[in-house]
Order: C-alpha cells, then structure tokens, then sequence
C-alpha cells in the first residue's frame, strides 16, 4: 500500500500476421503499459495503423461535431449498449442524424447572423429617424458628397463658411445630435476636415429605402419572423440530444476504442514481417498475460521478461520511466486525489495516501472538533452525493465525510455541540457554578461541561475540554507539536528509505536521519524546559548538537545547517491545529453568546422569552453558525493539505522529479456492455 | 519609563499579542498575494499545476503561525514580563 505495484519490463514480439489477434487481446486484458517506439534501432520503424482506422478516425470526428452541436458531454451512464447495436445503427447516426442535426444547426447560425445584422441596421437607423430624410436620399448622387453622423456641436455656420452651395439637416435623439450634411463634390475634404473639430463620429446609412421609422418596423418585424422561425429548430435540436445522447456517447466509445486499437501499431517497433512491443506489466499479472497471449496465438508468439538489472539499465541509459500504479483499499482510495493533486510519485518512491488517510481526518477533526458541525456536513454531503456523481466529486465528498466522523469525535473530546455554551450543558449537563469557581481558583480548569452522569473523566478531569480556556490552549500547543513530530518523523523516516532505494547512501544518513533526529530532540528539549526535568533538556540539547555536526558532514556541508531554521518552523506550522480550531470555537461561541446572552433577552426585556425574541435569536444563531459552518469546511481543509504538502511531503516526496501513471493498452467501457 | 500599573502592563501586553498576529497576517497576505496571481495563471495554462501551485501559495502562511507563536506566549505565558513591575 505504501509502496507502488511491483513492475516487471515485458518484451512480446511475434510475426505481422498475429499481430491484429495481439492488439485485440492486449486490449481486452488491458493489462500492458506500452512504451513507445521512439525509432533507432536497425530494421525496425514505427508501426502503420492497421485496417479500417482511417475510417474510424473520420467517423469519430463526425460523431464528435454532432456532439457539440448537440451539447452532449459524458455524464453517468443511463443505458447501456451491445457492440452489435452500435454497429447496425452507425450509418444511421452518421448519415440520417448528422445530416440532420448539421443542416438544423447551420439554420440557427444563419438566423442568428441575420438578426446580428438586421440588428446592426436598426441601431444604425435610430438617430436618422430625427432627420427623417426618406433613407435613399442619403446615397447615389455623383456631384455631392454626403456625411451622416453624430457631432458635438452645431455645425450650419462653419459648415455654411467653407462651402457655401451645401445644406445641412440637423436632428437630435437622447442627448446627441444628429446631421446629414450635402456639400459639393470638390468642397468634401474641407468640410470634413470642420466636422473633424466638432467630433464627428460618422454613421454607416444601410442601403434601405422609405422613411427611417417604417424601415425600423419591416426590420423588427423580420426579426421577430425569424426568431420564431428560430424557436422550433432549437427545440428539435433538444429533442434530438434527449433521443440519441446515450447512443451517441456509446458509439463515441466504441470508434475510440476501435481507434485505439487500430492504431496501437503506431507505438509498436515494426520491420518487414515482424512486430515488437515493449511495455511495463504489474508482475503478479506477468503468467496471465504470457498464457493469454501464447494461447490467442497458438504459441506463435514470444513474450519475456527482462531481469531487473536489465531493467534498471533501461531506466539509467535509455531514461525510461518505470510507471507508478498506486493501490490502496476502498476506504483509503479517495484520498489519491490528495496525492494526485501533489504528484503521482515515482516508481521508487512512497505512495503517501495511506498517510494521508490516518492523519488528514484526524486534524480535519481536530480543528472543527464540533459535534453538530460533523453531523450537519454528513448530512449535507449525503444529499450532494446524490447530484455530483463523478468520480472527482465523489472522491472529495468521500474524504470530507470520513474527515467529519473524527470531527464528531473531537467534538465529543472538546465538549462542543455548535459551539461551547451552546447545547453540550443542556444534553450531557454542566458542573456546579461553586465547583467552577473553585477550579479557576487553584488554576485547574479545564471545562465546565460534564460526560452525563460519568462526570468529568481523564487525568485532572480534563475531558471534556474547553478549548478556549488558558490551561486547554496551553495543553493544546504541547499536542499540536507532538502531533506534528509525529507528523515530520514518519516523513523522514520515508525520506530515509527512498534514498536508500535510490542508492543514495550520504543523502539518506547525513541529510534525512539528521532532520528527524533534530526535530525529535528539538521537541523533547522544549518539554523538558516547560517540565522544568533537566536531566531531559541536556540529553536533547546533546542531540541536537549531534544532529547539527551530522547535517554540517552531510552532502551540502556548512550550508546543510542552514535548512534548520525550516526544520524550526515545520513543527512550529503545527499550531495552526490549535490556532484555527479557536478560531471557530471563537465564532460559534460568539454566535451563541450573542443569541442567548444579548439578543434574546434584550427583547424580551422581563423574566420569559417573548416570540419575538425567540424568533429573533434563532435566526441570529442559524446566520452566524452556517457561515461558520461554511469556513469551518474550508480552513481544516486546506490548513491540513498544506501540513502535508509542505512539512510532511518535503521530507521525502518527489525529490527526484513527478512519476508517469500506469496506463495500460486498452479501455475501461462505459457506455458499452462488456 | 516605568510601567508600575498591572492592569496597563496587561494591556499594552494584548496590543502587542494583537500586533503580533496583525501584522503578521499583512505580511503573509502580501506575500501570497503575487504568488497567486502567478498560480492562477499557471493553472490556467496547465490545470495539473494546482496542487504544486497550492504548495507554493501556502508556504508564507507559516508567517502568521509565528506571529499567533508570538501572541500566544504574551498573552498565556506572561508571568515573566509581570516580574518588570
């Protein structure tokens, strides 16, 4: 689980004429992680696609254009489809269909390019309606020049000065003015050039005939004609997507598997009669792919597998990638998305997600530590879970409900149910207010809730917690570090390990061991000192020296040493477990102090709640602890990813560069029956 | 100047525990401020950067952590400061 699945190097080579029943079952075992050929060697050239593929290859673009033009994109499947089935209705999807749903679609872009334009026209229309020249006065005169446009100013007098033979109608709509302005042929660029100085913007007069307002009135009501021409087409359009969008997505799936298959040889090393493939195969699978293979062909096939010094020889000369194929049980799957989002690791290296699994809850939960909260996420994820039924969206719903339980249990620790003072006291009950007192006075108050009749339990009554009294704060910052020692040390303990499986002797004693032997010392120094236990803090503090010289003798040298100030603020980084744990305790315990403390009885002003306060204070409470139910979703989310990106991850993951996924020839069906 | 009044010493005590964290949160948010803008950027090109661009985002954060170090032993482990008066 920790680590990736073991590969073993696989070389199958055979004669051309069984290499089409060895696609075909590579396919279907989908088992071989191909390498491809990138050329090289002697006699042997890329491989050409095989058989129909050209075919395929042109249907699939066909299909795709019909599913954008239908808006199909893969969802869940609802049906599922028989090869056979695909196959007899292909020439009619790609025919009857595509003629179809192309000819329907091109009509709605040819309508809307229409309206565009018509559009256009109208706007550019609406000033001339001012003047109201019949429109085909604007145009066809060969002694006059005209100018229709906006201006700034009023421009008869200046226009009058330079060409006096010209006339000049003016109009004006919503704060603009409008002028149409007839001038000789030769006085043209003078006059441009005044219009210039009263900021003319110049209208384009479409080539329409009749007065300005009725052109208006044919061109909306042509719009409106084609819109309603518009409306019936969309709607087959929809009908059509809800009649064949299954079919569709299944006949996608079929042409990109056969398009895969045929064409696998492109990856293949071919000579004139002969093929080679070389791929990377989990090594429990080897025996299944060698006797399925052998037996497809009648033994006229050659599958080996190369030893492992032949295989890390590969990897060194030829910079192969050996391909990672993470595996963990059900329960801790989902959290591969934490990882994926990271990096797939590398061959070599440590899978973290099963760390991720045991230490991401348990901080999700230690920093909303709510009961209510935990329970209102659960529901709330149960009901998301029925909408967003991809695999990205389950995953991540998977992992904050796993995250929520450990906040339920948390919760329970810290006494909380929506906050202190909300409704722990009033289900499990409260200590005595002459007890309280007593505690606060010889400083060990640790809470004041109690676990029912069981009272308070732990060593000094301590649990239930009150997370915001002095002496929980203090023993909570000791935790947070401790858990992030723990945290680091496994993370060294991994970095320790890959190295070696790198080889990598110096690395892994006098740069990883050295980080977990300070961090350990560094931690238990400090207990010492806050215990006041001597003995301890010269013990560590020797440690610590000792941790210094090995870095100092480490591969970098002196400036090893440097990293320690980092080393310092990863268990420091730790806090933040306590730090935004208070921070919404601080605001559901606002919430409720506000609710029941100000708000309530202020309105009610006597001894009973009024109605109105109590209506008042109900929606104060449901405002105030859905908002921090919402960050209190999102900070122990990201705070704990980042303890794991950044303090844990650095320690040992991906030093050496991102892995390549395991990906394997071949399909996993969807839309299609197996 | 001699600070004899505990109650003022306490006082100036929490401004300092809330400079701490204050000003530490301005610092760290100005640091991930272009880092962000990068990573968006970055992740508008090639969505398979998000998780190292969160990595990347998230390392000034630590700065707050110190500033709440800060603040927390003013404000928790002040006995030492009460012996000045």
């Amino acid at each position: 689980m920790l680590r990736p699945v073991e590969m073993s190097r696989v070389v199958v080579a055979g004669s051309k004429n069984v290499m089409e029943s060895v696609v075909e079952k590579l396919h279907e075992l989908n088992l071989m992680h191909i390498v491809n050929y990138t050329g090289g060697a002697d006699y042997f050239e890329q491989g050409k696609t095989m058989g129909k593929g050209k075919e395929f290859s042109e249907n699939l673009i066909k299909l795709r254009s019909i599913e954008r033009y239908l808006d199909i994109k893969p969802k869940a499947p609802d049906v599922r489809f028989a090869e056979s089935q695909i196959v007899s209705q292909m020439d009619d999807l790609l025919g009857r269909l595509a003629e179809e749903v192309t000819s329907t679609y091109e009509r709605i872009t040819a309508i809307e390019a229409e309206v565009k334009s018509k559009q256009d026209q109208i706007n550019a229309l609406r000033p001339l309606a001012a003047i109201d020249l019949p429109i085909e006065l604007y145009s066809g005169y060969e002694t006059l020049a005209v100018f229709v446009g906006t201006v700034e100013s009023a421009v008869d007098a200046d226009v009058a000065k330079v060409a006096p033979k010209s006339e000049v109608f003016t109009g004006s709509v919503k704060n603009t003015t409008v002028v149409a302005v007839f001038v000789p042929v030769e006085k043209a660029s003078e006059v441009q050039a005044v219009l210039a100085e009263h900021g003319f913007a110049e209208i384009s007069v479409p080539k329409l005939t009749g007065a300005p307002d009725v052109a208006i009135a044919t061109l909306e009501a042509e719009i409106k004609r084609l819109e309603s021409e518009k409306e019936p087409l969309q709607k087959k359009l929809k009908d059509l997507k809800k009649q064949y969008e299954d079919i569709i997505l299944a006949a996608d799936e079929y042409l990109s598997i056969q398009t895969q298959k045929t064409d696998a040889p492109l990856r293949f090393a071919t000579s004139e009669n002969a093929f080679v493939i070389d791929g990377y195969v989990p090594s429990a699978d080897y025996d299944k792919l060698k006797s399925a293979l052998e037996s497809t062909t009648g033994g006229r096939i050659h599958v080996e597998k190369l030893s492992e010094s032949e295989m890390e020889e590969l990897v060194e000369k030829k910079g192969e990638d050996i391909p990672t194929k993470i595996e963990n049980p059900g329960i801790v799957k989902p959290y591969e998305l934490i990882t994926r989002l990271f990096a797939i690791p590398e061959y070599k290296e440590f899978d973290p997600t099963l760390l991720i699994f045991v230490f991401f809850p348990i901080m999700f939960g230690m920093i909303l530590g709510d009961v209510g909260y935990g329970i209102m996420i659960i529901l709330v994820l149960m009901m998301l879970k029925k909408k967003f039924r991809t695999e990205g969206w389950t995953q991540l719903i998977n992992i904050v409900m796993i995250a929520s339980v450990w906040s339920i249990i948390f919760g329970l620790i810290f006494g909380e149910i929506f906050g202190p003072m909300g409704l722990w006291g009033k289900i499990f009950g409260q200590l005595p207010h002459e007890e309280i007192l007593a505690l606060e006075e010889s400083g060990r108050f640790f809470g004041e809730g109690v676990f029912g009749p069981l009272g308070r339990v732990g060593p000094m009554g301590m649990f239930p917690l009150y997370r915001l009294a002095t002496n929980a704060v203090l023993m909570l910052i000791g935790v947070s570090i401790f858990i992030g020692v723990l945290h680091c040390g496994i993370g060294s303990i991994l970095g320790v390990k890959t190295e070696l499986n790198y080889g990598e002797k110096k690395h892994a004693y006098f740069e990883r061991l050295p980080v977990l032997i300070f961090q350990v010392a560094f931690a238990l120094l400090l207990l010492g000192l806050v215990l006041g236990f001597m003995p301890l803090v010269y013990l560590m503090g020797l440690l610590v020296v000792v941790a210094i010289v090995m870095m100092v003798m480490g591969p970098e040298g002196v400036m090893g040493a440097t990293h320690l100030p980092f080393y310092v603020s990863n268990l420091i980084s730790y806090l933040r477990l306590l730090a935004i744990g208070l921070a919404s305790v601080g605001v559901a315990f606002a919430a409720n102090k506000l609710a029941f403390g100000v708000i309530m009885p202020m309105l009610s002003g006597g001894e009973h709640l009024t109605m109105v306060a109590y209506i008042v204070g109900v929606i104060v409470l449901l405002v105030v602890h859905f908002i921090n139910l919402l960050l209190g979703i999102l900070s122990p989310f990201m705070h704990p990813l980042r303890l794991h990106y950044v303090e844990m991850f650095t320690k040992f993951y991906s030093q050496h560069g991102g892995g390549v996924e395991y990906s394997p020839f071949g399909h996993v069906r969807r839309y299609l029956k197996v | 100047m001699a600070i004899t009044d505990a109650g003022v010493m306490y006082g100036l005590l929490a401004v300092g525990a809330g400079l701490a964290t204050g000003l530490a949160g301005i610092g760290a948010g100005v640091g991930e401020q272009g880092i962000g803008a990068a990573v968006v950027g970055v992740v508008a090109e090639e969505p398979g950067f998000l998780g190292k661009g969160l990595f990347l985002m998230l390392l000034p954060e630590t700065l707050i952590i110190f500033g709440l170090a800060v603040s927390l032993i003013l404000m928790f482990a002040w006995s030492p400061f009460a012996a000045l008066l």
